[in-house]
């Protein structure tokens, strides 16, 4: 108790220093002065009688000093004097502040701004209650459907069906909540309104969703199991962000009527501020719909098919319990609801049965995608930052040097006055952290800057829709990185000065300075260069290695052309459009582009280059049925008949689609030279029928051969898979219709012509006013926001040409 | 234990009692009374006095304000706290038993040691 009242008062007369001071003074004159008068009554005249009261009172300034001490911190007054003394130095040495200064700024920025993407997609989790006590199904995601009895390696996506056996017979359980893996546009009109339709991403979410993440409403109220029942009336929650942005915080908007995908929702509520579903991804959904709206808003509803799967699952789980516990007891609810599906089973899925498993990992972080994809690059970015940071201690290390060899007489001299060597020491050493912490504020901003330039290459928003849930603001954790960071940087490039410092011979100050050449820190000073000079060529050799790398990535064959060509992306399913009034609506909107000025031609495919396909199996008219376990996958797309010239992609063998397949006529395929290696070997394709199932094996004949074409299914730095290509003419929308509408129009500028995004949507509002355009890019610019993997590796070579600035500043500047 | 630890200690227990017997006083009249008392047994400069006092007043066994003196000048008068009272009863009662216990060690024959 006394020793902090004690603190407390320390404090107070800290703060109150000057005026204790002068306290102090007049309490020992008057001291001085009683006593001197009581000398003089005792007979001494007046100047002895001062004189034997100074020598009864004894040091004046030696009490002083230890009554100061006593008073306030001393230490901490002495590192105050430090550090304004390091900051008087560094300012009589503008240039080299500065310049130390700013390296340390971009080599703390580069690694600050990567450490702030590690956290939010490595090591963060979802803005909900209590993510620790959440667990997911599957160790890693497979977006996005599935169907039949067996999954490969593990179940990670149920359907309804499943989802219910599990929900209802796994007891550790508090809430097991579904959620679809896709976040499907949909056209969004206020009711009432006269705007033409808006297209906003969706999520189709069990009603206990927001219960299980323990996430309540922002107003309004959240979904609940009673929403989700096929007789409820239809409800829906939308976001944050939407409600801010688009309807200006108006909460007047909860009660009203949205058309989605012209289905009436009542929306009855605002999802909390923050709050971005289920996983990090681009975009985040806009509004969450019940499971069971599904059939409501779909034709081809999945809901009711047992053997469709397309949800993830997420559940809390009870304190204390063991997941290993719960994955075991789901394990057999697994095989218990298989087996209720014997009959529906196909033999392949029978003799895949035994095999049938699943895991339970931490759901915390919600579905990881994110996180599987960018690891990787994450960890590959932070090593190189890492590496940048070394290299930018080195150089400066040496600036600090040199500059120690100039304080050398002075320190010398101090030693040689009774200065204690951690007083020497702490000078470079203080000078140095101050030099990092400048550095480390100025780095801030540079990550700041650096994050929200990365944000926008990978994950480009489309506009008026979500981005990426990642704000490039610091946050805490963030700052205290780069706090670290500068601390740690300061530290090690001040110690070798600092020893330096600590080295130096009081002696030296007497023998003048003609004798102080140093040799001391000579050897350190050399090792030094040795160090710089290899971090240097190691991160030279790996930057030169990656960019040639990407080099090769980006200019390799893709078998598709990128210039001179724009991708607008439309949904007729969003306008209402049927199945059979499709082939007219491809011919309008073809014949409408066509007609711009600068258009050379115009096709529409279900995704354009590089975008993804359709799985299916293979089942090759004439071969022998294929074995249960033969991979027999195939991707697949289709296309209007100038596709193939639009995107210019070389046909090998045969022809190409054209405008005499009809619905009337033979169904016919053209494949890619990959399907005729997986499929057809040394046999000639042409001519040569195949099917999705076994017993359609003649549904198709081959007419013609394509070039391998780089599409994202396999990724830019894999080999490509086998893919077959179908005419738009001849599509069977009764299978499943909406999701295989044709969604993007590649349209081909004659050479040297421009033409405008304006006119593109002219073209298409003639065709149809309440078609909406979603958006309209460069099948270059596309790049980066279709195909994750080719976006990282954007940013990763983006860094690695910084780094090697970074290091050319430095050392030039050393 | 340094010898100028218990030279502190002593010397602000001293204090604490003047101050506990005559009432408020300057700094100045503490070190008179503690030299009265001890005689030359105890020489101290009496500079040291004014570190102890600092240390009892942070403690908040002591306050002090400024006064007039007996010369009609600025002084800066300590007094006892209710606090630095009970401190003193304490301290007291534990120099006591030491000191017993002390003097009963040194008065201790050889066989009592055995």
């Amino acid at each position: 108790m006394r020793v902090l009242r004690r603190l407390v008062a320390q404090l107070v007369s800290w703060a109150t220093a000057r005026q204790d001071e002068k306290e102090l003074q007049a309490e020992i004159e008057e001291h001085l002065a009683l006593q001197t008068a009581d000398n003089i009554r005792a007979g001494l005249s007046p100047e002895e009688a001062r004189r034997q009261a100074a020598l009864k009172f004894g040091a004046v300034e030696a009490m002083k000093e230890t009554y100061r001490d006593r008073r306030g911190f001393p230490s901490l007054e002495r590192l105050i004097q430090d550090t304004r003394h390091a900051l008087r130095r560094l300012r009589k040495a503008p240039a080299f502040t500065v310049s130390t200064v700013l390296t340390l700024a971009l080599g703390i920025g580069a690694t600050t701004s990567i450490f702030s993407l590690v956290h939010t997609i490595l090591l963060k989790s979802l803005p909900v209650a209590n993510p620790a006590t959440l667990y997911r199904l599957g160790r890693e995601s497979h977006c996005c459907y599935m169907d039949g009895f067996s999954q490969k390696d593990e179940w990670s996506i149920v359907s309804y069906d499943l989802y219910k056996y599990l929900r209802d017979n796994t007891k550790s359980f508090v809430e097991l909540a579904a959620f679809q893996d896709l976040t499907p546009i949909l056209g969004v009109r206020r009711s009432g309104g006269v705007e033409t339709a808006q297209s906003y991403p969706g999520e189709f979410v069990s009603g206990n969703y927001f219960k299980m993440f323990g996430v309540g409403a922002y107003a309004g109220r959240v979904l609940t199991p009673s929403d989700d029942q096929p007789s409820a009336p239809p409800v829906a929650v939308i976001s944050f962000r939407l409600w801010q942005e688009r309807y200006g915080s108006d909460r007047s908007i909860i009660g009203t009527v949205f058309n989605l995908d012209d289905k009436p929702f009542t929306i009855v509520g605002i999802a909390p501020q923050g709050f971005f579903g289920d996983s990090l991804r681009n975009p985040s959904p806009d509004f969450f719909l019940p499971l069971n709206m599904e059939p409501y808003v779909d034709v081809e509803a999945d809901l009711k098919l047992p053997f469709q799967h397309w949800l993830e699952l997420i559940g809390r789980v009870q304190p204390g319990v063991n997941a290993q516990s719960i994955e075991a007891e789901m394990r057999v609810n697994l095989k218990q609801w298989l087996q209720g599906h014997w009959a529906q089973m196909s033999p392949s899925d029978r003799a895949k049965f035994p095999e049938q498993t699943l895991y339970l990992g931490p759901g915390g972080a919600g579905i990881t995608s994110m996180r599987e994809r960018y690891e990787l690059w994450l960890q590959i970015l932070m090593m190189a930052s890492g590496f940048v940071l070394l290299v930018v201690c080195a150089n400066i290390a040496n600036l600090m040097l040199v500059r120690g060899l100039e304080r050398r007489q002075q320190n010398s001299l101090s030693r040689a006055l009774g200065a204690p060597v951690s007083r020497v020491v702490r000078e470079p050493l203080l000078e140095s952290i101050l030099l990092s912490m400048f550095g480390g504020a100025v780095g801030v901003a540079i990550a700041f800057a650096a994050t929200r330039l990365i944000l926008q290459l990978a994950f480009p928003a489309l506009p008026g829709q979500a981005g990426m849930p990642i704000s490039a603001s610091p946050s805490m954790p963030v700052l205290l990185f780069a706090f670290v960071v500068s601390l740690a940087t300061g530290l090690i490039f001040g110690i070798s000065p600092a020893w330096m410092a600590a080295r130096v011979d009081p002696i030296e100050a007497l023998r003048g300075s003609s004798r102080s050449t140093p040799r001391a820190g000579s050897f350190s000073r050399k090792s030094l260069v040795v160090l710089q000079t290899a971090l240097s060529l190691v991160l030279l050799t790996a930057a030169g290695l990656l960019t040639s790398a990407f080099g090769r990535l980006e200019n390799q064959d893709f078998g598709f052309e990128q210039d001179g060509r724009l991708v607008a992306v439309i949904n007729p399913r969003l306008a209402g459009y049927q199945p059979e009034q499709l082939t007219l609506l491809y011919r309008r909107i073809i014949d409408s582009i066509e007609n711009i000025p600068g258009v050379a031609s115009a096709s529409l495919s279900l995704y354009s280059p590089p975008g993804a396909g359709w799985g299916s199996g293979v089942f090759v008219d004439g071969h022998s049925l294929p074995g249960l376990r033969d991979d027999i996958s195939s991707t697949w797309n289709r296309v209007t008949a100038s596709y193939f010239e639009a995107v210019a992609t070389p046909i090998v063998r045969g022809r190409g689609l054209s405008e005499r397949d009809t619905a009337d006529s033979r169904r016919v395929a053209v494949v890619n030279e990959a399907f005729v290696r997986k499929f057809f070997r040394d046999e000639d394709p042409i001519g040569r029928s195949f099917g999705a199932r076994p017993t359609m094996s003649r549904e198709f004949e081959i007419v013609g051969v394509v070039k391998d074409v780089r599409y994202f299914t396999n990724g830019l730095d894999r080999p490509t898979g086998p893919m077959y290509f179908l005419p738009a003419a001849q599509a069977d929308y009764t299978r499943s219709a909406g999701a295989l509408f044709l969604h993007d129009i590649v349209i081909v500028s004659k050479p040297g012509a421009n033409i405008s995004a304006a006119s593109v949507l002219q073209a298409m509002a003639s065709v149809d006013p309440n078609l909406p355009v979603i958006s309209i890019h460069t099948l270059h610019s596309k790049w980066p926001a279709s195909s994750r993997s080719h976006g990282s590796s954007h940013v990763s070579h983006l860094f690695l040409e910084y780094f090697p600035c970074c290091w050319l500043s430095s050392g030039s500047m050393a | 234990m340094k010898e100028t630890d218990v030279r502190q200690g002593t010397l602000a227990l001293m204090a604490l009692k003047t101050l506990d017997v005559l009432g408020p006083l300057h700094g100045y009249g503490i070190a008179r009374r503690i030299e009265q008392i001890s005689g030359d047994l105890l020489t101290v400069n009496q500079g040291t006095l004014y570190p102890v006092l600092l240390r009892l007043e942070q403690e908040g066994s002591i306050a002090s304000e400024w006064g007039s003196s007996e010369h009609h000048r600025r002084a800066r008068f300590y007094r006892l706290t209710r606090q630095g009272r009970k401190h003193l009863q304490a301290e007291t009662r534990s120099w006591e038993q030491t000191a017993a216990i002390i003097t009963r060690f040194f008065a201790a024959k050889v066989e009592d040691l055995k």
